[in-house]
């Protein structure tokens, strides 16, 4: 059930600087947003722009050289370093652009460890697994090794992993550059019905024109800085 | 629960293996060692060990049990005068050369006891009743030293320092890994086969008196007996060992090997958990990305140390085992009591432990951005 405008994501004039003096590289500088569930966003940029490191913000894997992050109106930008895993694993599902599976594990396996470290517990994780594999169409490929899956269903077992214990936000790095067109779109549905369906924020880093139709709204970024 | 740990393991089987065979090889080598080290450290003190004595009166400045020094036997009824003996014995130890059917001279440590009171007599007879060595130059050996010593059956004579002696009987279980074959006899005997001087004797064995401590009464022999010392029965077993450990280098060539075994291990353990962290960095970025805190990815590591270390450790055994199988066909006792066998375990999950301190070093520098790259 969509809950009408509510602020799930907040970026007040977040800055990130790699590095220091000579070589500081501004990834992103001044970015504010406002990003409210159910919304399925888009973000492009040409390549080197700060599209990953403000993905990077967004997903509290990194904190903000200057400016603040809030996730549900918790200034998560102020917490220190220990404290950010609960926001991930509470809040964010993250989906790459290399799958990052676990090569040892199968699909099923895959999604239940994620299940596991977000505090679900033996059958409990397997039931939830299964549920959500079903969810993104792979109820006949769970018991597989991801060195058996296509490219598209490896990136519907990372789209099922994302969603393990239920986040508000996803967060995607080009989740359909490795995909050919007809699967990077099918995968883009899956995102856009998290969002749209599910009431997800749905937050896409993408290059591909092809499949902008599907956006709410799309985001330029270009030398770090938010383009109107 | 899923383990991602085990998982992983089993997945790289080649490096699974060479883990294992690192850990194992230490284990093998420590477990070996360390049972030869403390096999003789028993051994060195068998006959002290086995003797029913509670104290050991030796000449002056006496390095070991294997190197006794003749004193005068008129110290001995001092010591029975002393208040807490309940009685006191001679008992010889002396070098001779044994003369094999072959013809040759084989060195030999003669060993006298009364058989009235069997004091310091053999005690795992085969072969013929001990206390026959009172009949003139009756000897008993060891059934382990038998090829050592030519061969010779119960009933066969040879000579000891060109005296004529009969093989009596054959015992077990007081071969000298160290020192030259033990040859029973009786206390008169190994006198007149020896070069000991008549009038003397090499030890003077005492038993306490019920009601009187070891230490106390040790202290009153040194007290009242001049140019003596005066050990009880433990620790004189100990100075023996520490002797044959320490003095001779025996013992510190043992655990060096050992300690060797173990050193090797830690590198090739600590290395291959160090490579596998390092291919698996990207899965452990990930793990962070979801919401795995530092501790999380620690655990894994250390779960995966303690896999390797248990079935290491439990192959390592299984080996060992076998060496062991074959060293007893050489005699050898190996002496591995539960509590050395707990502690190999131990140490060998601390070495796997200590083995991943640099992968958890690794993990916990992470960069995020690692697992945004394709
Ligand atoms: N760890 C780092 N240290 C220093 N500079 C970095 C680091 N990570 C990224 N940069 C620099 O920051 C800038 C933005 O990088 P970022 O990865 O966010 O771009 P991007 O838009 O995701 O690029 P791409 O489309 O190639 O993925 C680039 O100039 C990059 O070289
Ligand atoms: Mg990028």
């Amino acid at each position: 059930m969509p809950v009408a405008t509510q602020t799930v994501l907040r970026l007040d004039r977040a800055s990130k600087t790699y590095g220091e003096g000579e070589s500081a590289v501004e990834a992103v500088r001044d970015v504010s947003l406002d990003l409210e569930a159910g919304k399925f966003i888009f973000l492009m940029g040409p390549s080197g722009s700060g599209k990953t490191t403000l993905l990077m913000l967004m997903g509290c894997l990194l904190r903000p050289t200057s400016g603040s992050v809030y996730v549900f109106n918790e200034e998560v930008s102020s917490l220190d370093e220990a404290r950010l895993p609960r926001v991930r694993r509470d809040r964010i599902g993250f989906i790459f652009q290399g799958f990052n599976l676990f090569p040892a594990l199968t699909a099923l396996e895959n999604v239940e460890v994620t299940l596991n470290l977000k505090g679900y517990r033996g059958g409990e994780a397997r039931e939830e697994a299964r549920k959500l594999l079903t969810h993104v169409g792979l109820e006949r490929r769970m018991d597989h090794l991801p060195e058996d899956l296509s490219g598209g269903e490896k990136q519907r077992v990372a789209v099922a992993r994302a969603l393990a214990g239920n986040p508000s936000i996803i967060l995607a790095d080009e989740p359909t550059g490795m995909l050919d067109s007809r699967t990077g779109r099918l995968i883009t549905e899956i995102l856009r019905d998290l969002a749209h369906e599910e009431g997800r924020l749905v937050f896409m880093v993408s290059h591909d024109p092809r499949i902008t139709a599907l956006a709410d709204q799309i985001l330029q970024i270009e030398d770090g800085h938010l383009r109107d | 629960m899923v383990s991602i740990a085990r998982k992983n393991l089993f997945h790289d089987k080649v490096r699974f293996a060479v883990a294992l065979a690192g850990i194992a090889f230490a284990v093998v080598l420590i477990t070996v060692q360390l049972g030869v080290y403390l096999a003789f450290r028993a051994n060195v003190s068998v006959l002290i060990d086995h003797t029913n004595a509670d104290i050991w009166v030796t000449a002056r400045g006496l390095e070991n049990f294997d190197f006794g020094k003749p004193f005068s036997e008129k110290k001995l009824y001092e010591v029975e005068e002393v208040p807490g003996v309940a009685w006191a014995e001679k008992y010889l130890l002396a070098f001779g050369y044994w003369k094999t059917p072959a013809g040759s001279q084989e060195t030999v440590q003669m060993v006298g006891f009364d058989p009235e009171t069997m004091v310091g007599a053999p005690w795992n007879i085969v072969k013929g009743n001990p206390q026959d060595v009172k009949y003139f130059n009756s000897v008993f050996y060891d059934e382990a030293e038998t090829n050592r010593l030519g061969n010779l059956p119960v009933g066969a004579e040879t000579e000891i320092n060109s005296h004529r002696v009969r093989v009596t009987g054959i015992i077990r279980g007081a071969r000298s890994f160290i020192q030259s074959p033990y040859i029973f006899t009786s206390f008169k005997n190994a006198l007149n086969l020896s070069f000991v001087n008549k009038g003397n004797t090499v030890y003077v064995l005492v038993k306490v008196a019920p009601g009187y401590s070891a230490q106390e009464v040790k202290r009153r022999i040194q007290d009242t007996v001049k140019d003596v010392d005066v050990y009880t029965s433990p620790e004189f077993s100990k100075k023996t060992e520490d002797y044959w450990m320490v003095n001779t280098g025996t013992g510190v060539a043992l655990l060096a090997v050992a300690l060797m075994g173990l050193l090797i291990g830690t590198v090739i353990v600590a290395n291959t958990i160090y490579t596998s962290t390092t291919e698996h960095l990207k899965e452990f970025g990930t793990l962070k990305a979801i919401g795995a805190s530092n501790w999380d990815l620690y655990r894994i590591i250390i779960e995966q140390a303690l896999i390797n270390s248990v079935i290491g450790y439990a192959v390592g055994m299984l080996v060992s085992y076998g060496a062991i199988q074959a060293f007893k066909r050489g005699h050898l006792q190996i002496l591995l009591p539960v509590p050395v066998l707990v502690g190999i375990f131990t140490l060998t999950v601390m070495m796997c432990l200590w083995s991943s301190v640099l992968s958890i070093y690794k993990v916990t520098r992470i960069d995020p951005a690692l697992v945004f790259k394709s």
